[in-house]
C-alpha cells in the first residue's frame, strides 16, 4: 500500500511537471500551429533565470519565480516578433529548423554566460522538507507541484473559455482570416500567446530549479521530448488531451520505474504508438 | 544532427584556446627553441600536436571544460619551459559529444585533416569501445582519461592486441572491486543499487557483486534500478530501494544525475533508512561542490583522482597552482588530462622520437610521477596503475563543501584484474 500511495505521488508529480512544460507547447501549436522545438529552451532559461535571481540578487524562492520567467518573456518576444512570424506562411520543417536553430543558439547561450557546468541550488527553507505519508517521508515541495499544475489548467481553461480575450484567441485560431477582416489584429495577438506560452514554459523551469536540484545547459532538451509525447498522445493542440497525457505518462512512467524496471521507457513508446494507431489524431485531437 | 551544428559552434569557440596556446609557448620566449640534448635529435620535427576530445555540449559540457583546464595547464606549464624534446605543443580541442560516431569523426579528423601526433580525452565507455577498433587504422598514440570500462584494455588492448590505446584514468576496478574491499568490513548483508542504464553501470555492479560474494559469502543483492541517461526524476528509484529495505545501497551515479539522487533521496529519508551508501564517483569536485553543505554525512565516497590525496609536495603544489590558474580545485578529469599531456612528454623524450610505435614502446611499462601519486603503464594491457582512496564525507571549515574522512587506500595491485583477465586467479582477491 505504502509502496503504491508513493509510487502514484512520484508519478503524480513527474506529470504535473510535464504537464506545466507542456502547456505552452500546445497552446502555441493550437493557436499558431508552430511546432517550437524551443521551447524546451524557454524552460532552461526560465530555470536559469530564476536561479540567477535566487542566487546573486540574494532574493526569495518567490521573487526568482516570478522575475525569472518575466524576463524569459522578452526572448519569447523577440523570436516570435522578429523571426518566427516571417515562417508561418511556409513548410512546417522550415519553422522547425527556425525553432531548432535557436535551441542551439540558446544552449550556448547559456554556456557562455552561466558555464558549461551544472549549477546546483541551494536548498529550499520554505516548502522544503518532507513530511510522512503513510510512514515514508514526501516532500512537501512534490505536493506544492502536484497542486501548481491543475491550478495551471483552471487558468488556462478560465483564460481561453470564459474571458473576452479567449474568445478572440479561439476565432483566431480556427480562422485567421475571418478574424482579421473582423478588425482583430491576429499579429499582435499571436505575440502575446507566443510570449505567454513561452511564460508558461519558463515558469515549469523555474519551478523545477528546486524539484531537479540541477541546472545544466542541456536540460531543456530531456523534457522537450517527453512534453511532445504528451502532447501527441493528448491530442496535438488539446490542452485537455496535454493535461491528461502528462498524468498518464506520469504514472505510467513512475509505475514502469518500480515495477516493470526493463521496460520503463518501452511503456510509454508503446502507449505512444498504441495512441497513434488507434486515434491517430490523439486522445482529445480533432479529427482532420 | 543537432549534435553536428554544435561541434561547429564549439569549434569556433574553441579556436580561441589555440593562440593561447600559442600565446603560453611564446611566454617561454628564447626557451622555445631546442637546446643541449634534443638540438641534436634531428628525429623529432615541428610541433607536436596533441588533439584532445571530451564532451562540451549537453548536459555534460562542464566535464569538457574540466578536462580543458588540466591539458591547457598541462601545455602552458611544459612551452614555458621549453616544450617537448625542444619542439612546441599545439592542442586542438573538439566536443566528443557523447555519441560514437562523433568521436570516430573527431579522431578522423584529428589525424587526417589536422595531423595530429597524439590524441586524447574520451568521456563514455560507449565511445571508447567504438573507437578502439578504429585507433589501429589510425595508427597514433590514444590516451583515454576518463571513459572507464575494463573491456576497453582487457578486450580491445590484450586480446586484440590494439597497441596504440592506453588508458590513464582510473578503470571501473576501483568503481567495483575497491568498492567491495570497503564494502566487505561494513555489517550489511543485503545490497542494492541504483546506477546508470549502460554499459558503465551494468558493468560496475556486476564486479561490485562478484567481488563482494567472493569476499563474504553469505551477502545479498536485493534490487537494482537502472536510470536511463538523462533522469531527472530519481523519486520512483529511491521508491524501489527503500520499498527493498537493503543495509547497504551501491550507486554509480555520477555528476549531474549524481548530485539531483543525492538531493532527492535526502528529501525522501533514505539516509535515515539505509546506513551504508558508497559512491564510486562521489568523490569528483563536481559532486562535491554541487551538494556543498547538502551532502549527506558518513556516506562512503571515491574518485578517480582525490585533490586531497597523496598528501604530498607534488600534488599539493599542482593543487594550488590549478587554483590559481582557473579558481577551481581540480575535477578528476583535470587531472587525467594534465597526467596524460605529462605522459606524452615523457614517452617521447624517452623514445626520441613522436613516432606511434616509437612512443607506444616507450609507453608500456612506462613509470612517471603525477598529481595522482605514482603512475605505471601496465605492458600487458595500457592501463596505467595508481592508487586512489576512499573516505567518509565529512565538513571541513576550511572548505565550503564536504570532504573525505577516514580515508582508506587498497593498493591498486590488490584489486586491478590482471592479465590473461579470464580464469581462476584473474580477479581479486588475489592470495
Amino acid at each position: 500500500m505504502q509502496s503504491y500511495v508513493h509510487v502514484i505521488l512520484a508519478g503524480l508529480s513527474n506529470g504535473m511537471f510535464i504537464w506545466l512544460v507542456a502547456s505552452g507547447l500546445t497552446l502555441i501549436f493550437g493557436v499558431l500551429g508552430v511546432l517550437n522545438f524551443a521551447h524546451g529552451s524557454f524552460y532552461m532559461l526560465g530555470a536559469y533565470g530564476s536561479f540567477t535571481v535566487l542566487k546573486y540578487l540574494g532574493a526569495g524562492f518567490w521573487t526568482g519565480l516570478l522575475l525569472g520567467p518575466l524576463a524569459v518573456c522578452a526572448a519569447g518576444f523577440v523570436v516570435e516578433r522578429f523571426f518566427l512570424r516571417h515562417v508561418y506562411r511556409i513548410a512546417l520543417p522550415y519553422q522547425l529548423l527556425l525553432t531548432f536553430a535557436f535551441v542551439l543558439i540558446f544552449d550556448n547561450l547559456v554556456k557562455i554566460v552561466w558555464g558549461g557546468g551544472a549549477l546546483s541550488p541551494p536548498s529550499l527553507s520554505f516548502l522544503g522538507g518532507s513530511i510522512p505519508i503513510l510512514g515514508r517521508n514526501f516532500p512537501v515541495y512534490n505536493l506544492f507541484i502536484i497542486a501548481v499544475g491543475p491550478a495551471v489548467a483552471l487558468l488556462l481553461w478560465a483564460l481561453l473559455e470564459k474571458t473576452w480575450y479567449g474568445r478572440i484567441i479561439r476565432a483566431s485560431s480556427s480562422d485567421r482570416e475571418m478574424a482579421a477582416s473582423l478588425g482583430v489584429r491576429v499579429p499582435a495577438l499571436f505575440t502575446g500567446v507566443f510570449v505567454f506560452g513561452t511564460w508558461l514554459g519558463a515558469l515549469g523551469g523555474g519551478l523545477a530549479v528546486p524539484y531537479v536540484g540541477l541546472l545544466t545547459p542541456g536540460m531543456g532538451e530531456a523534457i522537450i521530448i517527453e512534453a511532445f509525447i504528451v502532447a501527441v498522445i493528448g491530442g496535438l493542440g488539446s490542452l485537455k488531451g496535454a493535461f491528461v497525457g502528462a498524468l498518464v505518462i506520469g504514472v505510467m512512467s513512475a509505475f514502469g520505474t518500480r515495477f516493470f524496471p526493463s521496460f520503463d521507457m518501452f511503456l510509454t513508446f508503446i502507449l505512444m504508438g498504441g495512441v497513434l494507431l488507434w486515434r491517430p489524431q490523439g486522445l482529445f485531437g480533432a479529427a482532420r | 544532427m543537432e549534435k553536428k551544428g554544435l561541434n561547429r559552434r564549439q569549434f569556433l569557440k574553441l579556436t580561441g584556446a589555440v593562440p593561447l596556446v600559442a600565446a603560453a609557448g611564446s611566454i617561454g620566449g628564447g626557451l622555445v627553441f631546442p637546446k643541449g640534448l634534443w638540438a641534436a635529435t634531428p628525429k623529432i620535427k615541428g610541433p607536436i600536436r596533441i588533439g584532445y576530445q571530451a564532451v562540451l555540449s549537453g548536459t555534460l559540457a562542464g566535464y569538457g571544460e574540466f578536462h580543458k583546464m588540466g591539458a591547457v595547464m598541462a601545455i602552458e606549464e611544459i612551452n614555458a619551459k621549453g616544450g617537448i624534446a625542444g619542439q612546441k605543443v599545439e592542442m586542438e580541442f573538439r566536443d566528443s559529444t557523447l555519441k560514437p560516431d562523433d568521436a570516430i569523426k573527431n579522431a578522423r579528423y584529428f589525424v587526417d585533416s589536422w595531423g595530429a601526433d597524439f590524441l586524447c580525452g574520451i568521456d563514455s565507455s560507449g565511445q571508447a569501445l567504438a573507437l578502439a577498433p578504429v585507433m589501429s587504422q589510425l595508427d597514433r598514440p590514444l590516451m583515454v582519461t576518463h571513459a572507464a570500462t575494463e573491456k576497453l584494455t582487457e578486450e580491445f588492448v590484450f586480446r586484440k592486441g590494439i597497441k596504440q590505446i592506453f588508458r590513464n584514468c582510473m578503470p571501473t576496478y576501483n568503481d567495483g572491486n575497491a568498492a567491495a574491499f570497503i564494502a566487505k568490513d561494513f555489517p550489511a548483508v543485503k545490497w542494492a543499487t541504483v546506477s546508470p542504464k549502460y554499459e558503465y553501470g551494468f558493468t560496475c555492479w556486476k564486479m561490485f557483486q562478484e567481488t563482494l560474494t567472493k569476499l563474504k559469502p553469505g551477502v545479498s543483492f536485493t534490487a537494482e534500478s537502472w536510470a536511463p541517461f538523462g533522469t531527472t526524476d530519481f523519486r520512483s528509484h529511491i521508491n524501489t530501494i527503500l520499498d527493498a529495505k537493503p543495509d547497504g545501497l551501491y550507486s554509480t551515479e555520477w555528476a549531474g544525475e549524481l548530485i539531483s539522487f543525492l538531493k532527492q533521496a535526502k528529501e525522501a529519508g533514505l539516509f535515515d533508512k539505509v546506513k551504508y551508501v558508497m559512491l564510486p564517483v562521489g568523490a569528483a569536485m563536481d559532486v562535491l561542490e554541487g551538494m556543498g553543505k547538502d551532502m549527506p554525512d558518513n556516506i562512503w565516497i571515491s574518485a578517480r583522482y582525490y585533490f586531497q590525496y597523496p598528501n604530498n609536495k607534488e600534488n599539493n603544489g599542482w593543487v594550488a597552482r590549478f587554483h590559481k590558474r582557473w579558481g577551481h580545485y581540480p575535477a578528476y578529469v583535470s587531472e587525467t588530462a594534465y597526467s596524460a599531456i605529462h605522459a606524452y612528454k615523457a614517452a617521447v623524450e624517452k623514445a626520441g622520437s613522436k613516432d606511434t610505435k616509437a612512443v607506444v614502446a616507450a609507453l608500456e611499462g612506462m613509470a612517471m610521477n603525477s598529481p595522482a601519486g605514482h603512475r605505471v603503464f601496465r605492458k600487458e594491457d595500457h592501463q596505467a596503475i595508481y592508487d586512489v582512496p576512499w573516505g567518509k564525507t565529512k565538513s571541513d571549515p576550511k572548505y565550503p563543501f564536504k570532504v573525505m574522512g577516514n580515508m582508506r587506500v587498497i593498493p591498486a595491485k590488490e584489486y586491478f584484474n590482471r592479465p590473461p583477465f579470464e580464469g581462476p586467479g584473474t580477479t581479486p582477491p588475489f592470495k
